[in-house]
């Protein structure tokens, strides 16, 4: 333990880091640190309005585990997470070892490829949404005819939606997220390969025992990232398909949308705000777990 | 141009020599291209199905119009009254950008470099809002703007952004580096902190400033579901909020299609100017903007 200090010499020794700090921790705690702490409160009490009335226990999450869109929309945010862990995993990697092989005219490929990560979330969704038109209009559509294939229903077929939306998100992030994994790979020393063609490793063999263990880590922690993001998936099934076809695309936030700004019954959009936040709490536990078993 | 790290991948000079490896790396080159033009085609359409006519748009199925004629693209923009939108979402912009500067970077030098007690526990709960996904209190946030009579007006978005973890962070990393040495001996030298941050940490700092501020500009202009809460029928929606109020359906689809031009138009020109920094700061910040 440190020796005490006299209560006037700390104060004057603190006082003008707090008052720097000041603005920014109210607004911290009213933008961000009081919501959450908030949405709890709010989901074990009954409410008129944005008014309070009665505390009632968990009934508020009984009540959201009987509403026919719960199960649904938990099962199909999974299904976003599986799919978004299938498809747009994978692709910046492969993006990213491909555009740092490129040996002219490389930089131009790193700025084309982020350019669809500027399109704004709700201009993106409503561009998408033309061009998937299930009828003749749509532009996917015109090409397939061309090709002599009929025409698809896409974002209104109930087994496609949601494989279709991730594509979409994966249209926007993968170069975005290709950028992090080419700073990776240029970390790596050159001298590695060097030393592994002096082993006499293929091409084959220094990606697999250079390239990949060098990335490792980064996708480890990217891949934890985008489960938390796509697991808040709203825009597009708010906009695209407003839940559709059947409830085939509802996800989880949008039920908090719902119950909170259509029926306006706050404190059950509180309770599925709650839930995600302990499901992704819960899903980011397990996944350290696993990457601290594995390292040992 | 050629680049001074050619060669340094995983196909060196050397590979080239073999036929097998040269027509690999052309066909690396082809899916690179590929991919190039899958992210670029969907925005150029959009951009070129603007020309069209209503007719033209749902019945041909030729993707260029019969003409380049701008004025389609005006009448759009008269008739949605955009103007108004865009003056909207400039104000919005304005704020957020000055309030994402100045809030949250004394947060990050007072964390970097002034570090009075108890700066960890602060530190880490910044950090616990850049895990906990923030979409999930929105309702009690909204609940909060409420109670204090915020709503209908750009203060809330403004202020919002100014208790932004990542820029936090971005803000006391670039402080972190900065030399100790020099906040000390100006201190020994008499400076008050306040004296310290105006006349050594803010004139270093433009450049963190200008990434914040480009950051926030991007995210301002993007935003949706808070602006959408706070200003829907207030007469003062942002172009965002205004793009979801389409989905009323009075509007005819190649007017959207025209409005999400316009709202695209922005952020690309930005993007070509501030392209370095933009996609600097995204490989080193190992976070999406």
């Amino acid at each position: 333990m440190t020796k005490r200090i006299p209560f006037d010499v700390r104060l004057r020794k603190n006082l003008p880091g707090w008052l720097i700090m000041l603005p920014s921790l109210v607004l911290f705690s009213f933008f961000v640190w009081e919501p959450l702490l908030e949405s709890v409160r709010l989901s074990l009490y009954t409410a008129e309005g944005m008014r309070l009335v009665q505390f009632v226990g968990f009934q508020n999450y009984l009540d959201v585990f009987q509403h026919p869109d719960f199960w649904p929309a938990i099962r199909n945010t999974f299904y976003y997470t599986l799919w978004s862990l299938a498809i747009g995993f994978l692709v910046p990697i492969v993006l990213a070892i491909l555009i740092n092989e490129i040996r002219r005219g490389r930089s131009f490929f790193k700025v084309g490829i982020y350019l669809p990560n500027i399109v704004p979330g709700m201009a993106m969704v409503l561009m998408w949404g033309f061009i998937f038109k299930p009828s003749n209009a749509g532009i996917l559509n015109v090409m397939l005819s061309a090709l002599g294939i009929h025409a698809q229903p896409w974002l209104t077929d109930p087994h496609l939606t949601i494989p279709l939306i991730v594509a979409t998100l994966t249209w926007q992030g993968a170069g975005a997220t290709a950028l992090l994994y080419i700073a990776g790979l240029q970390g790596i020393d050159p001298e590695l390969y060097d030393a592994a063609i002096m082993d006499g490793a293929g091409i084959w063999k220094r990606v697999r025992y250079i390239t990949v263990p060098n990335i490792y880590n980064l996708a480890r922690t990217l891949l934890i990232l985008q489960i938390i993001s796509v697991f808040q998936i709203l825009y597009q099934p708010l906009v695209m398909t407003n839940g559709g076809p059947n409830n085939a695309s509802i996800s989880i936030m949008q039920l908090v949308f719902r119950y909170a700004f259509q029926n306006y019954d706050y404190p059950k959009a509180g309770a599925v705000s709650v839930i995600i936040s302990l499901i992704l709490i819960a899903l980011t536990a397990a996944y350290n777990k696993l990457n601290k078993e594995k390292d040992m | 141009m050629a680049n001074k790290n050619a060669g340094y991948g995983i196909i060196r000079d050397l590979d080239l020599k073999s036929p097998g490896v040269r027509s690999g790396y052309r066909l690396v080159f082809a899916i690179c291209v590929v991919a190039l033009l899958v992210g670029i085609a969907p925005m150029v359409w959009v951009v070129v199905s603007g020309f069209k006519t209503i007719k033209e748009f749902v019945i041909s199925v030729n993707v260029i119009p019969e003409s380049f004629d701008i004025s389609k693209y005006t009448g759009t923009w008269i008739s949605l009254k955009f103007a108004k939108y865009y003056r909207n979402s400039l104000v919005s912009v304005i704020g957020s950008v000055g309030c994402a500067v100045i809030f949250n970077g004394l947060l990050g030098y007072a964390l970097s470099k002034v570090k009075p007690s108890g700066w960890r526990i602060v530190y880490a709960l910044v950090m616990a809002g850049l895990l906990i996904p923030a979409t999930t209190s929105i309702v009690p946030l909204f609940i909060n703007i409420t109670r204090v009579h915020l709503n209908g007006s750009f203060v809330p978005l403004w202020l919002s952004i100014g208790a932004n973890a990542f820029y936090v962070v971005l803000f006391k990393t670039f402080f972190d580096s900065l030399p100790n040495s020099l906040v000390e001996a100006a201190k020994i030298d008499g400076c008050t902190d306040f004296r310290v941050f105006r006349s050594i940490a803010l004139p270093l700092s433009r450049s963190i400033m200008m990434v914040v501020a480009i950051y926030a500009i991007n995210a301002a202009w993007s935003d949706f579901l808070l602006p959408y809460l706070v200003l829907n029928q207030s007469g003062l929606e942002t172009v965002m909020v205004r793009l979801f109020q389409f989905r009323n359906g009075k509007t005819s689809d190649i007017d959207i299609l025209r409005a999400i031009v316009f709202v695209i138009i922005p952020p690309t020109v930005l993007f070509l100017f501030f392209q370095k920094q933009i996609t600097q700061v995204t490989a080193q910040s190992g976070i999406k903007g």
